[in-house]
């Protein structure tokens, strides 16, 4: 059989080789995981990293196995940097650079935990020493993301250890129990499976029309350009388990006849680019990607293509036409890309989160996957959880899991006992949710039908002290930086809209202002040319069927009810609160503030140009919003 | 050979033929802006959406690119698709309310005037329709200009907003342009496309010295064996000043400078 560093030959050698790397696997062995992913690293995991990897160098003692190694995102940001000790999978939350020695010594040597790391419930009080106890990660369902912060994404070893190149073993198979393209195929359609980047498109129906189009060669491609604000998974994905969507897409290759492959990734992306990079060069190692993939006949290989910076960029046609370097600009689909796509050739497109999800489905089969979830979304999704919530992170839960689930189970809830009051989801183009609706499941299906959208899984939480007006005008206006400008609703319509919605948050709103809202929103749906131009004013639709009357007191009382929009609400000083320190009125930049020492001051309407300083520097917080 | 339903009127269509060509012919008036004969289609101006029966629910399509691929029935002046067009006009109205020749557009839609305020710096009058970046691209093969920055700063500019080496000053962009925003001016020994600022040297009459046209226009029309300048100035009886004119629209619309021929009806 083969050995590190020659090519497998045959589906047999790969499965040998994994076999040799279990028996040589020592669970007793001392493991610290630390997480390098976007938000630990942002917080200083790479420090922390370091420590480790230099505490494992400097410990010479030959019969403990020491190892640390660097994972994909966690998921629980909010509480990174995140290092898990093995055995045990001691579960360990806010570390930082001096808590190394101490997490070394007693930890990974002394096989003691360190309590005061671990993660504590803020209402029981009560520890937790692994995920499996934590409400965040008890409550998830880990398809895609079950390689995140568990392997090395840099080891292609530790993959095929985890079961990494099985499906595609499967699939490629001795001669007598290889899989037809077809079954490939007809695998994914029964799975259910639908496209993670947006539209929700079944998968597997995608993949026959590439199957069925004429003309070669057929191209296999992975969209990651993830534009959405606030957005990480596909991110999250192609630097923590890069393989994972390697594997997908040479199945994907496989069952539709596609020889070249490419993955699309962001440019902001350095870190994926580059373990992508190393996935890919490694899977060429081995056999698993360029000529005669395991001895099968088949051949596949893939390239990274940065993306060009734009939002746009991530739309399909857009995405294609500047991997073929023109301007990345969206053209008409009356004939899909899967006929005609990259250089007008057949072309697969499927976002990074669905190629991931291809193995396990093979792997597991079409029933285990189509057993999670609801009637016509199946499997899970991974969602970026973000904004006014508690447990904020990526989080990966079945379809049809409830919005209050999502926010308060696993979210943990609002933060500073806040009210919630709507959750936005499907990126910037995606709607509000109101509080009414938290009991519905979250599905491709029932997004819609609330006047929102799946989108590719961002979710914003919003408190009582959020506007709704300020939050569409937010969306409208990143979408007017980001229109491509090439056709005339888009580009023209987004304007509009944003010049209306700037006008209504300064109080500058006019009866008929709504009504062209709606005008502009039903042509931009009817007429623009591109999904971000046809979706632009979601925000602005489904804050207006939800929370109407938030618009209508901006406009005819010229007040902002949640006290966000900057001169429609007024500061006042709550004399209970106030001990007439005076900060107030010495910061206040136009002396609104009056009063004696010791005494409650008050404010000057006429003169407060409503800054807030007052606000921000109370040490009683007296100064209240009116 | 499918069958259009347009409006309730059937028409014959060729297969890959786009719903305008068949309605054109039919008689029927639908506005473009976006759309020339003379280049493939861009589909940016969305001024001529229609609607199709998409079996159980209609869509709204841009008429100049939808291929027909089978029978299909159409609604040209159903009241949401004449609201859409009119949507879009009035919008365009609101970034170049100046252009004649988009009023006279609107108005022939019934559009007599915009409910928007002009919320974004426009280059004068252009609608961003693409068509001068196209003729110059495709049928000339120069790409002297080029859409220049994105969403509501989008423009049309040489490279780097400077003046263009490539342009050869055939004028194909002026004549193409459907608001008139592109204008050629004559100098004493050059020829310069304004907005752009290119300047290309003009070749002049060997008797009188009255300029001809631009000199690089008379140089690739040579090098392709094709009529020259003064061939193509003879055929036809203009004054001099039509005679440019009609030199671009003839490079426009039959004698493609770049190789490939375009091979598009009208
Ligand atoms: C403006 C815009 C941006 C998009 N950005 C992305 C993106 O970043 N990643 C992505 O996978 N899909 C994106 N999409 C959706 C893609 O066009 C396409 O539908 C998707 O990649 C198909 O893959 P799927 O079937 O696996 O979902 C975007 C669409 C639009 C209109
Ligand atoms: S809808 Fe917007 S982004 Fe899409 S093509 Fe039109 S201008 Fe460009
Ligand atoms: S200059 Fe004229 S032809 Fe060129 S994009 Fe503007 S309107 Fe169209
Ligand atoms: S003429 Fe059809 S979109 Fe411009």
């Amino acid at each position: 059989m083969s050995t590190v560093g020659t090519k497998f030959d045959s589906a047999e050698d790969l499965r040998q080789y994994r076999a040799h790397l279990l028996a040589q696997y020592d669970p007793a062995a001392r493991r610290v995981r630390v997480c390098l992913g976007t938000g630990c690293t942002a917080k200083g995991s790479a420090k922390v990293m370091e420590r480790f990897c230099r505490a494992a160098e400097e410990f010479g003692q030959e019969s403990l196995v020491v190892q640390a190694k660097s994972t994909g995102c966690h998921g629980f940001c909010e509480r990174g940097p995140i290092v898990v000790v093995d055995p045990g999978n001691v579960f360990y939350e806010n570390v930082n650079e001096e808590d190394v020695p101490e997490i070394w010594r007693e930890s990974v040597i002394g096989g003691r935990v360190v309590e005061r790391l671990l993660y504590k419930d803020e209402a029981s009080g009560e520890t937790a020493t692994t995920p499996k106890e934590i409400p965040f990660y008890s409550a998830q369902q880990r398809i895609v993301l079950a390689h995140n912060g568990v392997i090395d994404p840099t080891s292609i070893e530790e993959y095929v250890a985890g079961g990494g190149y099985a499906a595609l073993a499967k699939v490629l198979g001795s001669k007598a129990s290889r899989m037809e393209p077809e079954e490939v195929i007809e695998e994914v359609a029964r799975s259910g499976l639908r496209g993670r980047g947006g539209g929700g498109f079944l998968t597997g129906r995608k993949w026959r029309s590439a199957r069925d189009a004429h003309g070669q060669p057929k191209y296999t491609i992975a969209n990651g350009d993830e534009g959405d604000p606030g957005a990480f998974m596909d991110r999250s994905l192609m630097e923590g388990d890069p393989h994972a969507v390697l594997e997908g897409m040479i199945i994907g290759a496989y069952a539709i006849g596609s020889s070249r492959g490419y993955v699309y990734v962001r440019n902001e992306y350095p870190m994926a680019v580059k373990h992508l990079t190393m996935a890919i060069n490694a899977a060429r190692e081995f056999g698993l990607l360029g000529q005669n993939i395991l001895g099968s006949g088949f051949s596949f290989d893939v390239r990274i293509n940065r993306g060009a910076g734009a939002f746009v960029c991530g739309e399909s046609t857009a995405l294609m036409a500047s991997l073929e370097g023109r301007v990345g600009e969206p053209r008409a689909k009356y004939i899909h890309t899967v006929e005609s796509g990259l250089d007008g050739k057949p072309s697969l497109l499927n976002n990074v989160e669905t190629w991931a999800n291809v193995p396990p489905i093979i792997l597991n089969g079409a029933d285990w996957f189509a057993s999670f979830g609801t009637e016509k979304s199946k499997g899970t999704k991974v969602f970026s959880l973000v904004g006014k919530v508690k447990n904020t992170g990526l989080v990966e839960v079945p379809m049809g899991m409830t919005l209050r689930q999502i926010i308060f189970d696993i979210g943990g809830g609002i933060p500073d006992g806040k009210a919630f009051k709507a959750v936005q989801t499907g990126g910037p183009s995606g709607g509000c949710i109101p509080a009414e609706c938290l009991d519905e499941p979250v599905d491709f299906d029932r997004l819609a039908e609330l006047g929102s959208m799946m989108g590719s899984g961002g979710m914003i939480v919003m408190d009582e002290d959020t506007c709704m007006v300020h939050v569409a005008r937010y969306f409208v206006a990143f979408l007017k930086d980001e229109s491509c400008g090439k056709c005339t609703p888009c580009r023209e319509g987004i304007a509009q809209m944003l010049d209306i919605l700037t006008r209504i948050t300064k109080g500058e709103g006019r009866e008929g202002d709504i009504d062209t809202l709606e005008t502009l929103g039903t042509l931009l749906e009817d007429t623009a040319l591109c999904a971000l131009g046809k979706t632009a004013a979601y925000p602005v639709l489904s804050t207006l069927r939800c929370f109407r009357d938030e618009y209508q007191t901006h406009i005819r009382e010229k007040r902002c009810p949640a006290k966000e929009c900057p001169g429609l609400f007024q500061y006042q000083i709550d004399v209970d609160l106030c001990t007439g320190c005076g900060v107030c009125r010495k910061k206040c930049p136009v002396q609104a503030i009056t009063g004696e020492r010791k005494k409650p001051h008050t404010i000057d309407w006429k003169t407060c140009t409503g800054c807030g300083t007052c606000f921000d520097v109370c040490p009683f917080s007296a100064v209240v919003k009116v | 050979m499918p069958t259009v339903t347009i409006d309730g009127k059937p028409y014959q269509a060729q297969l890959g033929e786009t719903i305008l060509q068949v309605a054109r012919r039919g008689g029927i008036w639908i506005p473009t802006l976006c759309y020339h004969p003379a280049v493939e289609p861009y589909a940016a101006c969305r001024i001529c959406v229609v609607e199709i029966d998409r079996g159980g629910w209609w869509q709204v399509v841009t008429s100049c690119n939808y291929p027909i691929r089978r029978d299909l029935t159409v609604r040209v002046n159903s009241e949401r698709a004449v609201r859409a067009r009119r949507g879009v006009m009035e919008l365009l109205l609101a970034r170049c309310p100046e252009s004649p020749e988009l009023r006279a557009i609107a108005a022939r839609m019934g559009v007599d005037g915009t409910p928007y305020p002009t919320v974004t710096e426009a280059q004068r009058n252009c609608i961003l329709c693409g068509l001068c970046v196209r003729v110059c691209d495709e049928r000339i093969g120069a790409s002297a200009i080029a859409r220049v920055g994105r969403g509501v700063e989008r423009s049309v500019a040489a490279p780097f907003r400077m003046p263009s080496e490539d342009c050869i000053g055939c004028g194909a962009c002026a004549e193409i342009c459907p608001v008139g925003t592109i204008v050629v001016r004559m100098h004493e020994e050059e020829v310069e496309i304004s907005p752009f600022k290119n300047r290309v040297k003009l070749k002049h009459c060997a008797e009188c010295g009255r300029p001809i046209g631009s000199e690089l226009v008379h140089k690739a029309l040579a090098d392709r064996g094709g009529p020259t300048l003064v061939e193509l100035l003879a055929t036809e009886q203009f004054c001099p000043r039509c005679k440019r004119k009609q030199l671009a629209k003839e490079i426009c619309t039959r004698h493609a400078l770049r190789d490939e021929p375009a091979s598009r009806g009208a």
